[in-house]
């Protein structure tokens, strides 16, 4: 069975990077352009992993992951931030999400991500998600 | 005998109240003979100065062995007449007291020599001592104290004044304070002369050494309710340190905004290297596919980043025309009238209702009328935007200016789709765009810059699907500062645009 991985980024380009990767190294990649769509598509295509980008219109990444760890049955799906605001940056995940009961995310991975060092990085995640929990076999 | 103690008892009445005078009159009354005995004293001069049978006036006023070096009573012996002395003693305590009072000749016979004089002082040491502590309090206290009469000269001035502008008396103050050959417009002064009332005003002067001085001055009128003012005092403070602060802060802001500038333009330039990097990616996996539509689809990656790289390269070199903001007093209404005038058309083809809400008594101020302008298209640009991408129907967007207290408050206000928390966070410290493909997300960055260069700050209250609402706020005092930087005078003089 395949590792279907969701990528959730309102920049088209980016996504359309990201699934090709994905798929060009057996993973089964579904793409949504916003928190809405990618919330349809966690119910839909019940991913294995999700990459989520932050900024995004209307609602944004943050709040879509409060919304899967709030969320019982969606809680234990992985999460890789991806984003142009480094880690060099201010960007301090508490300030975004005070909530101590919310656990910060997997991964976060900074733009531009070398296709290389993305799939190595899932790969990794998906093994220690595997090891942990005797998860999903790509 | 009764004609004999008739006309007796006028002249021991006479002798009953001149005795009596000489004893309860509120002086110091000695009579000193040409030896400079004392021939005479009343209980206050001896309570005064203690004992002074048999011995010589110098001895007793100061505690001397020889006749004092400026002598009243020598004065009153040779000129015949009465004169007033000031002079500082030793009381019968050893401590030093000030006294004043008359000295005049006393005749045995009629044109005759003076045979002795008669001195009635009054102990002033209390009096003069408030005096020199009223002094001291004029000359020492950090500010600038100065009288000035009806033809504006200084008639007055305190230590601090003179040392920062030098030698003063009977000079013009707009002399003294700007190097001016006439008087100032709008002289605070003139008015306290006119209407005997308090007046406030900042002034920027030039001190002795040619430096520019910021000073907060209050004129008073220098007389009773009801009488005509001759003189105004005029007590200033100097502010330059403040001005100095005040311009500190902004330039500390605006540096800031320089330094998250730079961030938000590497955030940018990351996106659009992640479009190049899978534009790059894909082209090379077609290649080794020998899949053509996928080297394609990867070419067109690749286009469209180059193309945003233009674009974005472009704006910034736009945005970071950086200038100071060239203020003019306008009529804050006026701007926001032309926004609703640029857009109402847009708007009405939309649906979306455009208003405006100006608040009654919104005065005056130096703003730059581009910047604003640039400022409420943007924020009026997004509203629209957001109105459209939201979901209520009945979108609105009002563009609203008043005062709040000391500062001049902008507004913009849609019901459309509201900002996210998180997005709040970020909204004027990168160039991010929550427009997808488009925009470069300089507006917001743009218009903050423009805000901070005029000393204000621009806030954002929003809730996701409630709409956004943008306050800029301008504190009139620091406004004015920057005016003042601009122009070193007061605005109500300059040329005034945009009424």
């Amino acid at each position: 069975m395949s590792v279907t991985v969701l990528v959730v980024d309102d920049e088209p380009d980016v996504a359309r990077y990201l699934a090709t990767a994905l798929r060009a190294n057996g993973y089964t990649a579904v793409t949504a352009d916003s928190v809405e769509h990618g919330l349809e598509e966690v119910h839909k295509a019940k991913p294995d992993l999700i990459c989520l980008d932050i900024m995004m219109p209307r609602q944004s990444g943050i709040t879509m992951y409060t919304q899967l760890k709030n969320d019982k049955t969606l809680r234990s799906i992985p999460v890789i931030f991806i984003s142009g605001v480094g880690h060099e940056d201010p960007w301090d995940f508490r300030s975004f999400v005070p909530d101590k009961s919310i656990p910060p995310p997997e991964l976060f991975l900074e733009k531009p991500i070398d296709a290389e060092l993305f799939i190595e990085s899932i790969e990794q995640l998906i093994a220690s998600t595997r090891g942990r929990e005797g998860g999903p076999n790509k | 005998m009764k004609t004999d103690a008739r006309s007796a008892a006028p002249r021991r009445l006479m002798d009953m109240v001149h005795a009596a005078l000489f004893e309860e009159i509120p002086f110091n009354v000695a009579v000193i003979d040409r030896d400079y005995n004392i021939a005479a004293a009343n209980s206050s001069f001896t309570s005064r100065f203690g004992d002074w049978q048999g011995k010589k006036c110098y001895e007793v006023y100061k505690k001397l062995h020889q006749p004092c070096d400026e002598c009243p009573s020598a004065q009153v012996f040779e000129t015949g007449k009465t004169i007033v002395a000031d002079a500082v003693g030793i009381d019968q305590h050893g401590k030093p007291t000030h006294y004043v009072g008359h000295v005049a000749p006393l005749r045995l016979t009629e044109n005759g020599p003076v045979d002795y004089v008669l001195e009635m002082t009054r102990t002033v040491t209390g009096t003069r001592s408030w005096q020199q502590e009223y002094q001291i309090l004029f000359d020492r206290v950090p500010c600038y104290i100065t009288v000035i009469d009806k033809d504006y000269r200084i008639v007055r001035a305190n230590e601090a004044f003179r040392h920062s502008f030098g030698d003063v008396l009977n000079r013009y103050c707009y002399e003294v304070y700007k190097r001016r050959k006439s008087r100032c417009p709008n002289c605070p002064a003139a008015r306290t002369f006119r209407d005997s009332k308090v007046h406030n005003s900042n002034q920027v002067g030039t001190d002795r050494r040619g430096q520019d001085i910021h000073y907060q001055v209050t004129t008073s009128p220098l007389a009773r309710s009801g009488d005509q003012v001759g003189h105004v005092i005029e007590i200033s403070t100097d502010v330059t340190a403040v001005r100095k602060l005040e311009r500190d802060v902004v330039e500390v802001e605006r540096l800031a905004a320089v330094g998250q500038t730079v961030a938000g333009l590497a955030h940018s330039i990351k996106n659009i290297l992640m479009g190049l990097e899978g534009g790059k990616y894909i082209v090379s996996l077609g290649l080794k596919k020998g899949d053509e539509e996928m080297v394609n689809e990867g070419w067109e990656m690749l286009e469209r980043n180059f193309t945003k790289t233009t674009t974005l390269v472009k704006d910034f070199l736009s945005f970071s025309k950086g200038r100071l903001p060239q203020l003019q007093m306008v009529n804050p209404a006026t701007l926001v009238n032309e926004i609703v005038d640029l857009y109402k058309d847009i708007t009405a083809q939309s649906g979306i209702t455009l208003r405006s809400e100006i608040a009654e008594h919104v005065r005056r101020a130096p703003l730059d009328p581009d910047g604003i302008h640039t400022c409420l298209t943007n924020l009026v640009s997004n509203a629209i935007d957001a109105c459209q991408m939201g979901e209520q129907k009945g979108s609105e967007v009002v563009i609203r200016v008043r005062e709040k207290g000391e500062k001049l408050v902008f507004e913009v206000a849609d019901n459309g789709c509201g900002i996210d928390y998180e997005i709040k966070q970020k909204v004027f410290t990168t160039f991010f765009t929550t427009k997808g493909g488009e925009g470069t997300g300089l507006g917001l960055l743009t218009t903050r810059k423009i805000v901070q260069e005029h000393g204000g700050k621009i806030v954002l209250e929003s809730e996701k699907g409630q709409g956004a609402h943008f306050q800029m706020e301008f504190p009139r005092k620091r406004l004015m500062t920057l005016w003042h930087e601009g122009h070193g005078e007061r605005p109500d003089h300059k040329k005034q645009v945009r009424s």
